[in-house]
């Protein structure tokens, strides 16, 4: 009913109904006299009604109000209506009392309450109701609950046996208008009263009873076409009922009936083929059962007898895409229909042509359940969407002569069987990079941390399977383009995994020879070889920049995943992704994060400290190295960015299995900026202008010496804090056991696949940078020190000692000299005392300080003089200052971009 | 210890205060106040009561005030003050208040809110000094205790808060005469003299060579550190001031160029015949910069004033010293 009423399809009787139904609300007399044009002499005249009428009369106008505003949906009259009603009532109880409670008011309330059970169910809707509706919807549903409470018997009855009811009333009414006895005749006859009692009696009857009754007679169109005359001439005027089946209520419902059949039909327009073939050849409605609307069983196919044959299979197939995209379609029906379609097409052994090209379209139509970009298949929609694109290309494996393709017209499809090849439209590379697309939507919108998100991954290897499948498909069938297509997708599901297999593989050989059995268990190719093979196909052959950049991408990062640090740089720098990397749009720019990240923990597994640095620096220091990965969205506020933004940039996230663990690279970057740091700030301990190495490192120690009391170190940063605090005095044995201990381990250095060798590295890193920051901060206390006793005390071997102190000597870092037959290192002394630094500093300052009183001065001395010069300058500065401003709005607008290169041109 | 300074020579003083006398036991409580609640850089303060007597004022007791917390925020000093001299009045002290003291950590005191308390009391009660105690200077072996009154040219700016370059120009204050100093001299009973002198006597040489200590560093650094951070300050200060005084020129200059196309303009409209063009308010059309006030750099320039006579003294005696240990060690070899 409220769809009937809601959608509005039925435009001319509703139309037309609605504008004459609405003038009438004001009173009871004029509504007569709106309605019985014909006798309103008549009407007028009469002015004598029993209280009851009055009453009644009362009640079936407000009735009819509250039937009107049902029909536009204006949930906030139907309230207030509602609420008059039943003040009405309570003044007419007497009345009531003694009569009983009328019908027509038992079956107002009954339909009011399924009318708004029907809103309340109707989400969609609901959300579309401003927000007046809406609350008066659920108020006004709350209270005809509460106040059906009371008429539950009445109504059950009415529930029961709606069409009795009406045509009780009916009777009654015939009954009542008869012994009135007013001038009735059988045209036109009808008098206001009775007609105000039959109008709501015969209006509702239809209306509840529609779906009870089903349609169960098949009456031609014609005959609809008549009802539906009789319906408008009902509605409109008001006494006209009387006309061909006055007092015929039953007749009446029918044309009811026939209407909200028709209504409906047009509402549900994937249908309408069905029912016209339905109609055509007498096919018959089922009956639908009880009082359930939106469940209808399925209607056949096609009339029994048709002939299936390609064409009408076409045909029906078009009829049902048709209705595709179009409002109010109801998709799953949909679906359900294309199943069948496709059913019966196997059943007629219609070949594997038309099968192809019924399964694209369920994919598509799959696809194209969730209207909402932002939302994701559910699990079992996406199951069927596996299976149908795995069916599918099972089909095309096993017929090599289908030709699908985008670019196959619809009209030059050939899909009958014979000898030539079948031609489909479609693309099967679409579907499935569309299929991988959900794929991630689906792992986005899973919690990580559930058993969920470990079942869907388990599709994971499915959607790889099929990639693969389609990979083998393609490489026979289709175009490069395609090629290189379906090759990066399998490219992004490879570059991310460690090569376990491989990886043991490597490690057996360099140890035993007895595991030749794993080697040939592990059969499977290593994945450095095919993406060696997939990525150099596509550099090759590519000609979309996007695909290559991709493929770059990945492939660095697997390098570096691998620790090919020396491959993976070189292909880095080969292919000046920095250059323009700020260009590309911002999933590639997240893809180049990761990469810049992998590479930088890459280097630092292979020792590189620097390397390591330099790559992280740009992800780390703008603390947002979550949003620049796609790990997460900080939280911002809502002026930065709105609600649409914040859907876009969840859609960037990357799935939690691919990540990269954000801790990780934090301890990765503290260490190494710690490695670099500590021993330069002691070498540089009074240079003024000296500059950080790394802002953030600085940004922790502050935060851990701003700290009142310190206790043991809890976090990784304070572990890594605690560790610089040893370095700086050059214990670093201290230094060590904060870095490398049991937590730490937990935390950071297991989640490397070859810890033990990493630790060793950093051991022995830490060891080394120590006996630099020694040397640089207590070489002013020594007149000489033994190397001998360095080592000893760095646990480091004497050559290695030598050759750092030499190289300390040669960049002029330390002011000594090595004595050989000695082995000892002795100072020169040539380093200024603190006081004397702190007194250049002074002296450095005091220039300042004077230069810019001078520039005072000049300003005093030469008001007009010097203006143009002045000027200039400050036209200069304000260059700059601009330069600056513009510099600050390109960072920011590049918000992915890492800036890899600007560090790397100095350090490679 | 008794120290006594002759009054400086040449101070031409026309404030009711020429000399200060302070009794031992107020330089005595000073210096355990500070050694008791004092650490580091903190700072103890303290009123001063005491009486004068002609141009001389006579300090005989003080008392300190309690130190600040962040707790008790609404602690009233002022109800605190008249209730300790209240209760210091029915024991029969001296209760006339006649300033306060302060602890400075390397002499670092010339400051703004130094500045600001001065000028109360000194307001309120024009005899009133501050007393300047380091303590630092006093761990190395001799007392340093200084008064300080507000001078009146500066008085007078204060009265007027007109710290801009212009009204301190016409009051003509710099930095040295900021503040003058008052002499000092430390007056105890005669049996206490007598007593100092007798330990004087009998003390070993020992005891007295803390004098002698040889180590600069650690204190020259520190004095040069915050003097380093003082130029910086004065910099900054001095960077301000160019730019407002080089937008304020350039205001200059475009409203004389407004002026001039006015007048241009008035003069053709004349030839034509038609009426000027009306005044237009130019203060309105051209709203001058924000003056910096002058008195922070003036303050900053004070305190670097004073670190530097501290280093200097510092490093003449220290290099006395040491020419001192060399001889000595000549004569030993």
């Amino acid at each position: 009913m409220s769809r009937f009423f809601a959608t509005g399809s039925d435009s001319e009787s509703e139309e037309s109904s609605s504008a004459e139904e609405i003038t009438p609300k004001a009173t009871g007399t004029a509504f007569n006299k709106n309605l019985l044009l014909s006798d309103d002499e008549e009407d007028t005249k009469r002015v004598v009604r029993s209280a009851k009428d009055k009453r009644f009369e009362e009640l079936t106008n407000l009735i009819k109000t509250i039937r009107n505003a049902m029909k536009i949906r204006d949930m906030a009259k139907c309230l207030e209506e509602f609420e008059q009603l039943c003040r009405a009532f309570l003044k007419s109880k007497a009345i009531v009392d003694k009569e009983g409670v009328p019908p027509f008011y038992i079956r107002l309330l009954a339909d009011l309450e399924d009318y708004l059970n029907q809103l309340w169910e109707d989400k969609e809707g609901k959300k579309k109701m401003n927000k007046n509706n809406a609350k008066a919807l659920s108020s006004l549903r709350q209270k005809i609950r509460k106040y059906n409470r009371d008429f539950e018997t009445e109504i059950a009855n009415y529930k029961e046996n709606p069409e009795q009811s009406a045509e009780e009333e009916e009777e009654k009414e015939e009954a009542e208008s008869g012994s009135y006895s007013e001038s009735e005749d059988d045209g036109e006859g009808v008098t206001a009263k009775s007609f105000m009692k039959k109008k709501p009696a015969a209006e509702p009857a239809p209306e509840a009873s529609k779906f009870l009754k089903g349609a169960a007679d098949d009456e031609s169109e014609s005959d609809d076409d008549d009802d539906d005359e009789i319906w408008g001439s009902d509605s409109t005027d008001s006494g006209s009922e009387s006309e061909d089946n006055e007092g015929n209520a039953a007749s009446l419902a029918l044309a009811f009936l026939k209407k909200l059949r028709r209504s409906k039909r047009k509402e549900r327009a994937e249908e309408e083929a069905e029912e016209e073939g339905l109609e055509q050849e007498g096919g018959e409605w089922e009956k639908v059962k009880g009082g359930v609307p939106l469940v209808k069983e399925k209607p056949k196919m096609f009339a029994k007898g048709t002939e299936i044959n390609i064409p009408v299979v076409v045909k029906k197939l078009n009829e049902i895409l048709q209705a595709r995209g179009k409002k109010g379609t109801d998709r799953a029906a949909q679906i359900e229909l294309l199943h069948a379609l496709a059913a019966i097409s196997e059943e007629n052994n219609l070949g594997q042509g038309i099968m192809v090209k019924i399964k694209f379209n369920i994919i598509a139509s799959l696809y194209d359940y969730n209207p909402n970009l932002a939302t994701f298949m559910k699990p079992d929609m996406w199951k069927k969407c596996l299976d149908c694109i795995d069916e599918l290309l099972d089909i095309l494996f096993e017929n090599s002569n289908i030709f699908i393709g985008e670019n196959i017209a619809e009209d030059s499809e050939s899909l009958a069987v014979s000898d030539q090849p079948f031609r489909v439209r479609g693309c099967i590379l679409t579907l499935v990079e569309r299929m991988d697309e959900e794929f991630t939507k689906i792992m986005q919108n899973t919690d990580p941390h559930s058993q969920e998100y470990v079942d869907n991954l388990k599709d994971e290897g499915r959607v790889c399977n099929i990639i693969d499948r389609l990979l083998q498909y393609l490489e026979n069938k289709g175009s490069t383009e395609e090629v290189c297509r379906v090759y990066l997708r399998r490219i992004m599901h490879t570059y991310y995994k460690f090569d376990y297999k491989t990886h043991r593989r490597c490690m057996g050989i360099q140890g035993e020879s007895k595991s030749e059995q794993d080697q040939e268990e592990s059969e499977g190719e290593d994945s450095a070889i095919i993406m060696d093979r997939l990525c150099k196909f596509i550099y090759a052959k590519d000609r979309t920049d996007r695909i290559r950049t991709c493929a770059i991408l990945c492939h660095i990062y697997h390098h570096a995943l691998h620790s090919r640090w020396y491959q993976a740089r070189d292909l880095m720098l080969m292919s000046h992704l920095q250059d323009n990397i700020q260009h590309a749009d911002p999933p590639v720019q997240i893809l180049y994060n990761r990469t810049m990240v992998q590479l930088g923990i890459c280097a630092f597994r292979q020792g590189m400290i620097k390397d390591a640095h330099n790559a992280l620096l740009d992800i780390q220091s703008s603390g947002r190295a979550k949003e620049l990965l796609g790990q997460g969205l900080l939280m911002r506020n809502m002026q930065e960015r709105n609600a649409e933004q914040e859907k876009i940039e969840k859609r960037r996230q990357v799935p939690f299995h691919m990540h990269i663990n954000l801790e990780l690279l934090e301890c990765v970057y503290l260490v190494s900026a710690m490695l670099l740091e500590i021993p330069y700030m002691a070498a540089h301990e009074f240079d003024a202008r000296r500059r950080m190495i790394s802002k953030q490192f600085h940004h922790q120690l502050r935060v851990g010496e701003r700290q009142p009391l310190l206790g043991p170190p809890e976090s990784m940063r304070e572990h890594v804090v605690a560790a610089s605090k040893a370095m700086k005095m050059g214990d670093w044995r201290t230094c060590h056991s904060f870095i490398i201990n049991e937590k730490m381990n937990s935390k950071v250095w297991d989640l490397f696949p070859e810890a033990q060798r990493v630790r060793e590295m950093l051991v022995r890193k830490i060891q080394e940078e120590s006996l630099r920051t020694y040397l640089f901060t207590y070489s002013s206390v020594y007149d000489s020190i033994s190397m001998e006793t360095l080592a000893e005390m760095f646990q480091l071997e004497l050559p290695t000692v030598h050759s750092i102190i030499s190289k300390m000597i040669i960049n002029e870092e330390l002011m000594a000299s090595l004595d050989q037959p000695t082995q000892t290192v002795v100072m020169h002394r040539t380093e200024p005392t603190s006081l004397q630094n702190m007194a250049l500093q002074l002296a450095e300052k005091l220039g300042g300080l004077v230069e810019n009183n001078e520039r005072v001065f000049d300003l005093k001395q030469g008001v007009y003089g010097s203006y143009f010069n002045r000027d200039q300058k400050g036209g200069y500065q304000q260059k700059q200052g601009y330069q600056r401003d513009q510099k600050g709005g390109y960072q920011q607008k590049q918000g992915y971009r890492g800036g890899y290169r600007s560090q790397n041109q100095s350090s490679y | 210890m008794a120290l006594r300074r002759d009054p400086a020579s040449g101070n031409s003083l026309d404030s009711p205060v020429k000399q200060i006398q302070i009794e031992g036991l107020v330089v005595m409580k000073i210096i355990k106040h500070y050694q008791e609640e004092g650490q580091g850089s903190e700072v103890v303060q303290g009123v001063l009561l005491g009486l004068v007597v002609e141009d001389r004022l006579e300090i005989t007791n003080c008392f300190p005030f309690p130190q600040h917390t962040e707790d008790d925020a609404d602690f009233d000093e002022v109800q605190y003050q008249m209730e300790m001299m209240r209760s210091l009045r029915h024991v029969n002290i001296d209760h006339l208040h006649v300033g306060w003291y302060q602890s400075t950590f390397y002499g670092s005191f010339v400051s703004r809110a130094l500045l600001d308390s001065q000028f109360s009391y000194q307001h309120a009660i024009e005899e009133s000094v501050v007393l300047i105690y380091d303590p630092i200077k006093t761990a190395q072996g001799s007392l340093s205790l200084k008064a300080y009154r507000l001078t009146p040219k500066l008085m007078e700016i204060c009265k007027e808060k007109d710290f801009s370059t212009e009204g301190l120009k016409k009051a003509s204050v710099g930095y040295e005469n900021m503040f003058e100093e008052v002499p000092i001299v430390i007056r105890n009973s005669h049996l206490i003299n007598v007593l100092l002198w007798e330990l004087e006597d009998k003390s070993t040489v020992a005891d007295k060579h803390e004098l002698l200590n040889l180590s600069s560093g650690s204190h020259l650094e520190k004095c040069l550190q915050m003097l380093m951070d003082r130029v910086d300050e004065m910099s900054q200060d001095i960077v301000k001031y160019n730019n407002y005084s080089r937008s304020l020129s350039k205001q200059q200059q475009q409203k004389h160029q407004y002026v001039q196309r006015r007048q241009q303009e008035n003069a053709q409209r004349q030839s034509r015949g038609e009426p000027p063009l009306p005044e237009e308010d130019l203060t309105k059309l051209f709203k001058p910069p924000q003056a910096p006030p002058r008195m922070d750099s003036l303050l900053i320039a004070g305190q670097i004033n004073t670190y530097c006579q501290t280093v200097k003294e510092f490093t003449s005696q220290n290099l006395g010293k040491l020419f001192m240990a060399e001889a000595l060690q000549g004569q030993g070899s």
